[in-house]
């Protein structure tokens, strides 16, 4: 499913504590499957993609301009219990 | 000798010194019982309660003095107090001291000037930890200047540093960032602008460091022109020189040292080793001192609830071990079911908590006994919040968080 751009939430103007709080929001309200989504700075970026990447979390990162990125989260797939 | 020491300058409810009592109990009880021998008493004091402000008043207070008197009975405690706030206020401390005048002291340490002062005894106790020369305290002030008398503890605190050959830190956080603003011209008080300035100059002509960091949200929210240029770099237009305002990372990254750091009302406690070994090698981060924050305020009638959440979370992903505990009014932001209208931008803090607990490196707890001292309970959806009692809360306190070497952890009361 393709998300509309324009529903995309911005965080850029987020500190990156108050960004972190606000994914962890999103995400435990959106479920296991679901993708999370926003736009956020440059700085920001690293902020999200260190810790999540590290939590479990599969995160995808897309520049659209200098100092301007479209970040995207989704909860890893454990695979198959053994 | 084990030491542990408490900073109180805000008012001491009975509420605050019973939990108190009844930790140290458990400290001496169920960690120490030696010291509980008649023979066995060190002569250095275990436990001091350094107070200054408001938090005298618990000292001629009747409902308060019995719990005082229960706290000195126990060995090796002892009490400071600063002698100029007692005579401001005209508090007597006769009774406490008739029956314990080796323990309750109120005649400070001279300062340079010849004159009394409590801070230079502050920093006997902020600089005893320290292995490095010169070394470093720092001060987290989040109240503002002439509303609140903690921005004159604050700048006494650095005075004192800076007076003792120390390198003195300042964090500035919610609205401690006003400390730093450009053009304070009180005609009654201390012009706090103009003292961090001077503390500046005068660190720097003994060759000390003098750092003084403000929250670049705080700073933002209260109306400080800043500017990013995309490299994090932030500059303000209205504030004092020395004061710099960066992101609250750059602050936390500064609690990653060694150092005493203090605040309103705060404590220091040393750790007891012994505690739960990681079953590696300690890491980097194993050394990082941990943090307690004790969330007592109401959620919501001020920013201090989610300020702690905010920089439990910032510590947190430093690799600091963080706890918050919620305590005395505190533990409103757990009852009931908290709503808030869609698409406001302010946080539902139990949301806050049930998103953040989990995290690396952050624990959430309840302290039980003020949540039936208010005949409430917590939200069962919170399930991430651990309920603890005295036993669980002198466990947090005075035994380090698994893998962690460091040797004294700090607390601080928002």
């Amino acid at each position: 499913m393709t998300i509309d751009p324009a529903e995309i939430p911005d965080f850029s103007d987020l500190t990156c504590t108050n960004l972190m709080i606000r994914l962890k929001i999103l995400l435990k309200k959106s479920g296991t499957d679901a993708v999370v989504e926003c736009l956020v700075r440059r700085d920001q970026r690293d902020t999200i993609d260190v810790p999540f990447s590290h939590s479990g979390y599969e995160v995808k990162i897309r520049k659209l301009d200098a100092n301007r990125y479209r970040v995207s989260l989704k909860k890893k797939d454990p695979g198959p219990k053994p | 000798m084990t030491s542990h020491f408490y900073l109180f300058g805000g008012p001491l409810s009975r509420g605050r010194l019973s939990w108190i009592e009844e930790s140290l109990k458990f400290y001496f009880v169920k960690l120490n019982p030696q010291n509980l021998l008649h023979n066995s008493k060190p002569r250095d004091s275990i436990f001091t309660f350094l107070l200054t402000g408001d938090a005298l008043y618990s000292l001629q207070n009747p409902e308060t003095i019995p719990v005082w008197e229960i706290i000195l009975s126990m060995p090796s405690v002892k009490i400071i107090c600063d002698s100029r706030e007692l005579d401001l206020r005209g508090i007597s401390i006769e009774r406490l001291k008739m029956k314990n005048h080796e323990q309750v002291i109120d005649q400070n340490s001279l300062a340079l000037n010849g004159q009394p002062s409590f801070w230079k005894d502050v920093m006997k106790f902020a600089r005893q930890h320290e292995q490095p020369v010169p070394s470093t305290v720092g001060y987290l002030q989040m109240e503002s200047p002439y509303m609140h008398q903690s921005a004159h503890a604050a700048l006494q605190f650095l005075e004192a540093g800076v007076e003792g050959h120390a390198s003195v830190d300042l964090y500035a956080y919610l609205d401690g960032v006003h400390l730093g603003h450009l053009g304070q011209n009180p005609s009654e008080s201390e012009n706090i602008g103009k003292g961090l300035e001077e503390v500046n100059d005068k660190a720097q002509k003994r060759g000390l460091s003098c750092q003084m960091i403000a929250c670049g949200r705080c700073a933002a929210a209260r109306g400080y022109s800043t500017w990013d240029d995309g490299q994090g770099v932030v500059i303000s237009t209205c504030s004092i020189k020395p004061f710099k305002i960066r992101n609250l990372k750059e602050m936390i990254d500064m609690f990653e040292r060694n150092h005493i750091i203090l605040a309103k009302d705060s404590a220091s406690i040393q750790m007891k080793k012994g505690g739960p070994l990681a079953s590696s090698p300690p890491a980097e981060n194993g050394r990082k001192p941990p943090i307690t924050l004790m969330v007592t305020r109401r959620p919501y009638g001020t920013e201090m609830a989610f300020g702690a959440i905010s920089f439990a979370v910032a510590c947190a992903y430093e690799g600091i071990q963080t706890r918050v505990i919620f305590i005395e009014d505190g533990v409103y932001a757990l009852m009931g079911e908290h709503k808030l209208d869609k698409g406001t931008h302010f946080f539902n803090l139990q949301e806050v908590v049930d998103a953040v607990a989990g995290s690396e490196n952050l624990q959430f707890f309840v302290f039980r006994p003020s949540l039936a001292h208010r005949g409430i309970s917590k939200n069962k959806k919170l399930n991430a919040v651990l309920d603890i009692g005295i036993p669980e809360l002198g466990q947090l306190l005075f035994f380090p968080p698994t893998g962690v070497t460091a040797n004294h952890q700090r607390v601080i009361f928002f």
